[in-house]
Order: structure tokens, then C-alpha cells, then sequence
């Protein structure tokens, strides 16, 4: 299957929320009450419940007067994704596709990937003792379907396609609008599948990490001491076998003196 | 039982020894099936990867008092270098490596061993402290749970390796020596060749235990 990318262009959203209810609709999530908190963001941020949030920025801006800010934030779906690489039971893992699968039924909640993310997108429910997070509607681009929120779209700002052709519809569309505009995603863990345009410089998103990558510590840890554990060990059996055969056991002296007082 | 045997641990030694082997065998088994997706099946034995999860948590409650115990019991005997007899054990590494002619008596704990308690001490703390965290990891921030998962990894490639080295050098690495941590009765030729201070220690003080004979001790 070819690798495919959803592009999300902050120039063209008119921050409807329509790809926020489709997410809802499809994966039949519930809402939840909240409060309102002087703010249009609503809910304020990911929850189990919630796959996909629109975020909501108000910015003061002396020539333009107040400037709105709208992202579409949801799991990225790295290409070396730091969640897939610490589940340890499989249930992360990478589609055909190159995205981000999640197989709840066999999630031990350890909640690994929530520490590990540089996105800071798993959530953790204690009442079902699992993680949420999107799957890009693994259902739907599984059967040549776009994922809900794209389908949703009505500007245009969320497109689904070939990650070629979408590369080079997002570099273009930032040329164009020229300024601060940039390509988000490619350049950092291995590339996203969830790719933005941004029309303003990348530090004034709220919650959008700048150079994100994945921890050290996680490399560490699954690169280099995991097979550590079975080399030292290994090293170790083989040393004793060694020593065995070569130096010989330390074994009690059989002189006269001892042969009377028992043993084996 | 043999007459002429030396008592060399007690059972309140040997419980401890036990409780600590065992549940530290066990965790090192379910962090394995946990650790390389290769071996999640050793997990299916025990009814999945999420039962397992959580005996590997529970475990590790038995297993930090199992070292906390150990650790206040073996502490004086284990826990201080005593020189320098210690030292002149250490240069020659035991007569384990090569060949020696006289190994420099040591009591009843050589260096090497006393090397591997204070490992087992100090990355059982490590592993109980790192283990304690991760099992909470959403109520501390995500960067320490990070490296300590970090920590715990690097204590189990320790843990591990050392397994084994305690494993052949209490079996077959020196005959005699496995009965000490069963039974607890030991010939007095291993103990010898094995504790000679110690042996020499215990005869001075009296306190030597040997079955068939009168208790001289107590
Ligand atoms: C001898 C001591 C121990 C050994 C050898 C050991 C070994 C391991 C190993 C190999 C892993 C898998 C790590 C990976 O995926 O790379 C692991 C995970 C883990 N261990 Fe331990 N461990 C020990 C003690 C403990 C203790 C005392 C606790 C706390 C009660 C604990 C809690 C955890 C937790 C929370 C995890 C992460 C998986 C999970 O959520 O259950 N461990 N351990
Ligand atoms: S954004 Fe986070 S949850 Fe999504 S694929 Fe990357 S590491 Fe995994
Ligand atoms: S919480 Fe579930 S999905 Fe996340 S790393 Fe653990 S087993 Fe994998």
C-alpha cells in the first residue's frame, strides 16, 4: 500500500470543530461535560474519550488586531514512533500503512507510551485500565476510505492522501503564504503522517513541542540495554562453561584429616 | 544426618535467601516476557501479559522486603570490607582465575561475595525504588519516569548476568557449597577449603555446630 500522510493546512480552518464531531461520531465516543473556562477550547485538551481536539489560540496582534489560531491535534503517527517502541505488548504498533495502530484488547496498561511520547498524545483511562489515542481510522483507510475527520472537512484544510503528493502540496502552499509559513512533521522522527502547514512561526502553538524527537532515554533503553540484558547474561553462561573446563571447580581438598568427618 | 556435618546457616538464613532468590528468579521472568516481545508467550503460562504485569508488581513487593531483610542480616557479615585480608583476597582474585598457591584466608564471606551482596543491595534498592515509580508513572513527571525505566532496565541487565554467575558458582562452580542454602549442614572440608577463617573463628569461639556432636554453644 502506498504510504499515505493527512495533511492539515492552519491557513485554510475556520476552526468548525467538524473534524472533532466526525472523530466523535465514528469511534463512538462520548462526551463529556465541562466547564467553561473563558476560553472556546472545548474539551480543554486529549482525553481517552477524545482521540482528536481542536486547540484554540486567541493572539493579540498590534497591526492585525486579535488573530485566531486553530490546530488539529492528534496523535502524529511517527514514522519511528517512541510509543510503538516501548509497548511492550504489541498493542502499538505500525500499519500497512505507515500509521500509528493501536489493538486495545492486548494493552497491559502500563502507560508507557504516555511517558514516552514526545507529543504527549496516549491517554490513560482508569475505568477500562487502557490507553486511546487516534488510529487514523484504521477501519476506514484499511478499506480505501480517508479517515472520518478528513471526509468531515468542508474548507479543504484537512486533506488524506499520497504522502508524494501531499509533501509537495504542503511545501508549496507554505511558499505561497509566504512570511513565517512552514512544513511541520517531516523532519523529525523519521517523518509524521500527520503533517501541518503552519501559517505562524511553530513556538506560539499552545502544546506543539518545537523539535520534537524521540527521548534518549528511550533509545537507551530499547537500543542498547535490552540486548545488553541477553549479551551479559549469555556472556556470562558461556564464561562459566569456560572456566569450568578450563580452571576446574573449587572443590574441598580430599585429604586424610577430612574423609572422617562425612560429606559427599 | 552424617555425623561430623558443620551447621553453616540457620533456617531463618536460608528463609530470607529463598524468599529474595526466588521472588528476584520470578521477576526476572516476567520482566523478560514483559521486556522482548519475542518472549510474551512466556507470559500466556500465566494467564497473559496483563496477569503478568501485575505479578511482576506484586512480586516486587515481596521482593523488596525479602531485600530489606537480607540486607538488615548480612549487613555486618557482608556489607564491610575487613582489611587487609580482603584486599590480598582480591589480588588474587580468590584463586578462582588462576593458580594460587596459598588463597589468603578470608571469613565467612569472601570479597567476591561480598561484592555480590552489595550489588544485590544497592540495584535491589534501585530496582524496588525505579519499580515503585513506574507502577504509578502518570502521577510523576514524564521525564524522570523516562530514565528510571532507564535504571530498571540497567538493573536487570546486572541482576541478570549476576544470576547466573551466583548460580554456577553455588552449584557445580564449587561443590558443597549448594547444601549450605538447603539443608544448611556443610563437611567440614568444604568449609576449610572454602571459609578456613571463619571455620578457625568458630572453633575458638565455641560456637561451631556439628551434627552428632554435644552442643558446645548453648
Ligand atoms: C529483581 C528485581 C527486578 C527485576 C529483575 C525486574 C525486571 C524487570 C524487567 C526486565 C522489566 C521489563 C522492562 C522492559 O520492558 O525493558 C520490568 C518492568 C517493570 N518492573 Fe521490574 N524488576 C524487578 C523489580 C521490580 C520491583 C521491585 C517493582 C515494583 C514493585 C517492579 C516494577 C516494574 C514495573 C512497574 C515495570 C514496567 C512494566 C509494568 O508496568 O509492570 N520491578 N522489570
Ligand atoms: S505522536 Fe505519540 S502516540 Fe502518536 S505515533 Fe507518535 S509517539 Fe505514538
Ligand atoms: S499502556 Fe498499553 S498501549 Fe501503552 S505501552 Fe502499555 S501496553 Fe502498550
Amino acid at each position: 500500500m502506498t504510504e499515505k500522510i493527512k495533511l492539515f493546512d492552519t491557513s485554510k480552518c475556520t476552526g468548525c470543530r467538524s473534524c472533532q464531531l466526525a472523530c466523535k461520531q465514528w469511534n463512538q465516543l462520548a462526551a463529556k461535560q465541562t466547564r467553561n473556562t473563558g476560553t472556546y477550547q472545548n474539551p480543554p485538551d486529549l482525553q481517552p474519550n477524545t482521540y482528536l481536539v481542536m486547540r484554540f489560540q486567541e493572539m493579540d496582534d498590534p497591526k492585525a488586531g486579535v488573530k485566531w489560531f486553530f490546530r488539529h491535534h492528534a496523535c502524529m503517527h511517527c514514522t519511528d514512533a517512541a510509543c510503538v517502541k516501548v509497548c511492550p505488548s504489541g498493542a502499538l504498533y505500525y500499519t500497512d500503512m505507515k500509521t500509528v495502530g493501536l489493538n486495545r484488547a492486548i494493552c497491559i496498561a502500563c502507560k508507557e507510551c504516555v511517558t514516552a511520547c514526545p507529543f504527549d498524545i496516549p491517554r490513560y483511562d482508569d475505568k477500562t485500565d487502557k490507553v486511546y489515542k487516534c488510529d487514523m481510522c484504521e477501519s476506514r483507510i484499511g478499506n480505501n476510505m480517508e479517515p472520518a475527520c478528513a471526509k468531515a472537512c468542508p474548507t479543504g484544510a484537512l486533506t488524506w492522501g499520497d504522502k508524494d503528493k501531499l509533501m509537495k502540496a504542503a511545501y508549496k502552499r507554505a511558499k505561497d503564504l509566504g512570511g513565517d509559513a512552514k512544513v511541520y512533521g517531516d523532519k523529525f522522527v523519521d517523518g509524521t503522517h500527520l503533517v501541518y502547514v503552519l501559517q505562524e512561526k511553530t513556538a506560539l502553538y499552545s502544546a506543539l513541542p518545537t523539535n520534537p524527537s524521540v527521548p534518549l532515554s528511550i533509545v537507551l533503553w530499547k537500543d542498547v540495554l535490552k540486548p545488553l540484558a541477553l549479551l551479559a547474561a549469555g556472556g556470562v553462561l558461556a564464561g562459566s562453561f569456560l572456566h569450568y573446563i578450563i580452571h576446574g571447580p573449587k572443590t574441598p581438598d580430599e585429604d586424610g584429616a577430612n574423609k572422617m568427618e562425612g560429606g559427599e | 544426618m552424617k555425623k561430623g556435618l558443620i551447621q553453616a546457616t540457620d533456617w531463618y538464613e536460608r528463609l530470607v535467601h529463598w524468599m529474595l532468590a526466588l521472588s528476584c528468579l520470578f521477576l526476572c521472568l516476567t520482566g523478560l516476557a514483559m521486556m522482548f516481545h519475542s518472549l510474551n508467550s512466556i507470559a500466556n503460562l500465566m494467564g497473559g501479559l496483563t496477569v503478568t504485569k501485575y505479578l511482576h508488581n506484586f512480586t516486587g513487593l515481596l521482593f523488596a522486603l525479602a531485600l530489606l531483610l537480607a540486607i538488615k542480616m548480612w549487613w555486618q557479615e557482608a556489607g564491610v570490607f575487613s582489611m587487609p585480608e580482603d584486599l590480598e583476597w582480591m589480588m588474587v582474585a580468590g584463586g578462582y582465575l588462576w593458580h594460587v598457591d596459598k588463597v589468603p584466608e578470608v571469613g565467612k564471606y569472601n570479597p567476591g561475595q561480598k561484592m555480590f551482596f552489595l550489588a544485590v543491595a544497592i540495584f535491589g534498592l534501585v530496582m524496588v525504588i525505579t519499580g515503585l515509580i513506574m507502577w504509578f508513572p502518570l502521577i510523576f513527571p514524564a521525564m524522570l519516569v523516562r530514565w528510571l525505566f532507564v535504571l530498571h532496565a540497567l538493573g536487570f541487565v546486572v541482576i541478570f548476568a549476576f544470576f547466573f554467575v551466583h548460580l554456577y558458582l553455588g552449584t557445580i562452580g564449587s561443590p558443597g557449597s549448594a547444601p549450605a542454602m538447603f539443608s544448611g549442614w556443610v563437611t567440614r572440608a568444604w568449609l576449610k577449603k572454602q571459609h578456613p577463617k571463619w571455620l578457625k573463628e568458630m572453633e575458638e569461639e565455641g560456637t561451631l555446630v556439628v551434627s552428632g556432636e554435644e552442643n558446645k554453644a548453648h
